[in-house]
């Protein structure tokens, strides 16, 4: 009798298990496949964002994600003052946020697009792409699960014990919502009434939603606002299977290639097919748009591409998130964490665009140069 | 005159460096015709035409992820 009683429980557990996979499945590849649409057909692209602020001088793209974090903020707070959702801040292990910040700004220079603009250009078709998906995917889990946890482990031991900025200032956090939607909408004013230029378009070939959804240039700060309301949809989705933690992209990734050589079932979480879904969206976006073709780059760009993704994995694993996870989503939770990485993954970002894109074009510059008073 | 600038296969933001360098070897009026599949590229190349001054006097997708486009310098 007693034996029965004991497993009962069990039985009831799998099934319970059972049931939260397939709704885990559903939501998660229906989020994700919202984002890598959104993303791909607003070729929302966070690494030539912060890369054009320092070579371009342009910061459209880096205000575009300010609007995407405000939004989030707004709507995940009010969702929890509502009691819908829970979050926690944590700790700030800031070592590790600092130096992992730099150090995957500089991977996604290399590897050519952030964790989630490498997942949607996969997408599209562009197998360099795929090259750096697959180094990143093997570095979060050689740091996550593999020989180099221990390291990981020690350096993001040091930490504060207060990662949520209302709880350090002692303010309540929607103070600081308040004077960072005011920024917000400041800046937002302030580009608004900056001369328009006219940008040439593309002769219109199709009609109605076909062309809105598959043809028109979508504003950048109308693809941000699209960005925040998913990434607030994010949260209770997630939630709903147990997974306590809005959009993410570094572990997901990880648990792909671990699921993989492991065969454990308990590891595909909503976030895992929260980044398949990324990719199935942006395939769609791109096939319907006429976007799609496998493009191969040639063996350099396939290097670099690689170490690229190394780089951005050993990186994200370390400061605990990507430009989404930490850029995106704990920027908007008033994180200290948030952030103090979204201004390193920039510097790291800038570096690495002085050595691949300005340095390269000083020397060009300054052999021309040469030359011509050699001519004269 | 037509340059023609083939950047098909290469990835932002070399298109758009690549064509900012080209441009400044050909003279006013002339014309530069960018081959392309960088997707990203179809928003940086007209918006940096426009911004730059230049003539957009042809724009249009020739294929599956294949644009051209035509800048006239200023």
């Amino acid at each position: 009798m007693i034996y029965i009683e004991q497993t009962n429980p069990m039985q009831l557990l799998c099934i319970e298990k059972e049931r939260k996979i397939d709704a885990t499945l559903l939501t998660g590849l229906i989020c994700g496949a919202l984002l890598g649409f959104v993303m791909q057909r607003g070729r929302f692209c966070l690494t030539g964002g912060f890369r054009d602020m320092y070579i371009a001088k342009d910061n459209r793209m880096f205000y575009a994600l300010l609007i995407a974090i405000a939004v989030q903020s707004v709507g995940v707070y009010t969702l929890i003052q509502l009691g819908v959702i829970e979050f926690s801040a944590g700790t700030f292990p800031w070592i590790a946020v600092i130096v992992g910040s730099f150090i995957f700004g500089i991977g996604i220079v290399l590897a050519g697009g952030c964790a989630t603009g490498t997942w949607y250009r996969a997408g599209e078709g562009l197998l360099g792409s795929w090259i750096a998906l697959f180094g990143y995917m093997l570095m979060s889990a050689i740091m996550k699960s593999g020989p180099l946890l221990p390291v990981n482990n020690s350096i993001q031991s040091f930490q504060f014990s207060n990662n949520s900025i209302a709880e350090t200032t002692g303010l309540p956090v929607w103070v600081f919502i308040a004077i960072f939607v005011a920024i917000v909408i400041g800046i937002v004013m302030k580009e608004q009434r900056k001369p328009k230029v006219m940008i040439p378009t593309m002769r219109q070939r199709r009609t109605g939603l076909a062309h809105l959804l598959f043809e028109k240039r979508w504003h950048p700060f109308f693809t941000a606002l699209l960005i925040g309301l998913i990434a607030i949809l994010a949260w209770p989705l997630s939630e709903a299977t147990g997974r306590m933690a809005g959009l993410g992209i570094t572990t997901p990734s990880a648990n792909i290639l671990q699921f993989l050589v492991t065969g454990d079932q308990s590891i595909l979480n909503w976030g895992v097919f929260l980044v398949i879904g990324i990719f199935l969206g942006s395939f769609i976006a791109a096939k319907a748009s006429r976007e799609f073709r496998f493009r191969m780059p040639d063996a350099k760009t396939s290097m670099t591409s690689f170490i690229g993704g190394i780089i951005m994995g050993f990186g994200a694993s370390l400061a605990g998130g990507c430009s989404i996870g930490n850029g995106l989503v704990m920027t908007a939770m008033m994180t200290w964490q948030g952030w103090v990485a979204l201004l390193f993954m920039i510097l790291g970002t800038w570096t690495a665009s002085y050595f691949v894109f300005v340095r390269p074009n000083l020397k060009k510059k300054s052999v021309a140069n040469n030359q011509t008073i050699l001519n004269t | 005159m037509k340059k023609t600038l083939d950047v098909l296969g290469q990835v932002c933001p070399f298109p758009l460096v690549e064509a900012k360098e080209i441009i400044e070897e050909i003279s006013s009026g002339d014309e530069l015709v960018i081959q392309f599949d960088c997707t990203q590229a179809t928003e940086s190349l007209p918006r940096w035409a426009a911004e730059a001054g230049h003539t957009v006097t042809n724009f249009e997708q020739i294929g599956e992820a294949t644009w051209t486009i035509t800048v006239q310098k200023k």
